[in-house]
């Protein structure tokens, strides 16, 4: 069966200038116009001509060691970033949970939360209204609803943001590295909710370390390395993966 | 036109985060005061009658012909919300980093935003300068209902200005230091509290580059003279402001997708 291609990676590089921090105030760039240099020392490509088809309902895991360009590559697929060359083009809905609660107003309370956020993520009043109780319903925080959201314990905050962040079916889901908040039988519950939106033709794009849940998963591993992709595969890649960064370790 | 109809889109696609970003700004603003929203005309009223006590009887400026306490509310009114909409605006997309870092949002929505949030304020500041026009026997004319327009210039001007700061400031934090300088000149630089015919004539051709002395002077026609405003008033403030709406749209664009690296 000939299936649908859902994000489309074209020959994306990404390059960051490692020095930029610095720039940011006058005098620096005084100085650096005083002193005539340039400067493109620090350029580090983060992403190195990545080339990624991913296709309807696929759930591809990406792994790596830290700094590998994992995130990076997440954050430009959900337009966060403009990569520096290349293209990427996404067929459907992006519901980015690359970092949850990224919308809250900790001054708020939990029910303004809710409409704020869903706001963020580009829903209408009306759709926030008619999934609101949903929202209540699956974070377990009916009776907190009205309190600010600065007097929450992280797990809670983690809780009504996933719960806002999967309301909807998106077409494309990214979630990078969540499921490690919240206690055990939430995350029991998130996983469910997951693996409910994949079976129902979600396109999925996983990061996690933990190789014990990418196996569980995904049906397509992807594992980059300093910005390249090393290997793609299934999940025989994970075992790869393990035994190359276990046999580093030892050679070190 | 391009870049017009597409504000126009995105506003309508996000129409409902704009309104969001409002709410959250005024309940923020008045969590935990006791008068909450009473204070956006509370505020300007005390703070303008401060300003009018100094300026008439210790300094003893007075405007020939008309009531200078009114004179100076609707320069007051008019460049306090330049001044306040374009400081917001300009931290408006620094301090909304750790959003445009993990989602994807049109980053005009934050400027805007600010500018519309401060407007609201701004129509609420009128019932005190309302409230002054009437008391002290001043009274409104027919040429008021023109005034709508000068206010739309203002906010075009004003949001125009914001995008330009709110991309400086994203690439240079010193630019928060820098217009709060700027901003306090302009403050003595804008014939706000005195008339303009009180300084030098070479002075005054400087003081007439600045696009808010004819929105104020625009606004003092009518309000102050009663008068409808000449036809080169009308062409002045509106072209003024079309372009640095224009102006500030195209900086703003331009640079927008480099802000991300400049966290």
């Amino acid at each position: 069966m000939e299936q649908e291609e859902m994000i489309v990676i074209d020959n994306v590089s990404m390059r960051f200038n490692l020095g930029i921090e610095k720039n940011n105030s006058l005098k620096q760039i005084f100085v650096e116009f005083l002193k005539g240099k340039k400067k493109d020392k620090n350029q580090f490509w983060a992403l190195k001509n990545i080339d990624i088809n991913i296709k309807k309902g696929e759930v591809v895991g990406f792994i790596g060691s830290n700094g590998a360009g994992k995130s990076t590559l997440l954050k430009i697929i959900a337009g966060v970033m403009k990569p520096t060359k290349g293209k990427v083009k996404s067929y459907g809905n992006i519901c980015p949970l690359i970092e949850l609660g990224a919308g809250f107003d900790m001054e708020l309370t939990a029910r303004e939360n809710i409409y704020l956020n869903g706001a963020v993520m580009g829903y209408t009043k009306k759709f926030i209204d008619s999934k609101f109780q949903n929202i209540v319903d699956f974070s377990e925080l009916q009776e907190f609803l009205d309190v600010p959201l600065k007097n929450f314990s992280s797990g809670m905050i983690a809780r009504l943001a996933f719960s806002i962040s999967t309301i909807v079916e998106p077409e494309i889901l990214i979630v990078d590295e969540i499921l490690s908040v919240g206690d055990i039988s939430f995350q029991e519950k998130c996983e469910k909710r997951m693996t409910a939106m994949m079976s129902g033709g979600t396109t999925v794009l996983y990061v996690s370390h933990s190789l014990e849940s990418i196996k569980k998963i995904c049906n397509k591993v992807i594992w980059l390395d300093h910005g390249v992709i090393k290997e793609i595969g299934g999940k025989k890649v994970c075992d790869n993966f393990e035994k190359y960064m276990l046999g580093g370790e030892k050679n070190e | 036109m391009k870049t017009i109809n597409e504000l126009k889109s995105i506003y309508t696609k996000y129409n409902f985060l704009i309104q969001q970003l409002i709410t959250r700004d005024f309940k923020v603003k008045y969590k935990r005061s006791f008068l909450g929203v009473l204070w956006s005309l509370l505020y300007p009223l005390m703070m303008m009658t401060v300003l009018a006590i100094v300026f008439s009887n210790v300094f003893r400026f007075s405007t020939p012909g008309v009531n200078y306490l009114v004179y100076l509310m609707t320069g007051l009114t008019l460049y306090n919300y330049f001044s306040e909409a374009t400081n917001l605006a300009m931290s408006s997309v620094v301090a909304n980093f750790s959003l445009i870092n993990k989602v994807y949002i049109p980053k005009y929505v934050f400027p805007l935003s600010k500018c519309l949030f401060v407007g609201i304020n701004f129509l609420f500041t009128l019932v005190p300068l309302y409230l002054v026009i009437l008391f002290t026997g001043t009274g409104i004319n027919f040429w008021h209902v023109l005034l709508p327009i000068v206010f739309i210039c203002l906010f075009l001007f004003t949001i125009g200005i914001g995008f330009i700061l709110s991309t400086i400031a994203v690439f240079m934090r010193d630019m928060f230091y820098i217009y709060g300088i700027l901003i306090s000149i302009l403050t003595y630089m804008t014939p706000i509290m005195y008339d303009i015919n009180m300084i030098s004539k070479e002075f005054q051709m400087i003081l007439k580059l600045n696009p808010l002395y004819h929105y104020i002077s625009f606004a003092r026609t009518i309000i102050l003279y009663g008068e409808c405003p000449s036809i080169s008033q009308f062409l002045i403030c509106i072209a003024t402001s079309i372009l640095t709406f224009i102006i500030g749209i195209i900086v703003f664009k331009k640079n927008q997708d480099k802000f991300i690296y400049y966290i």
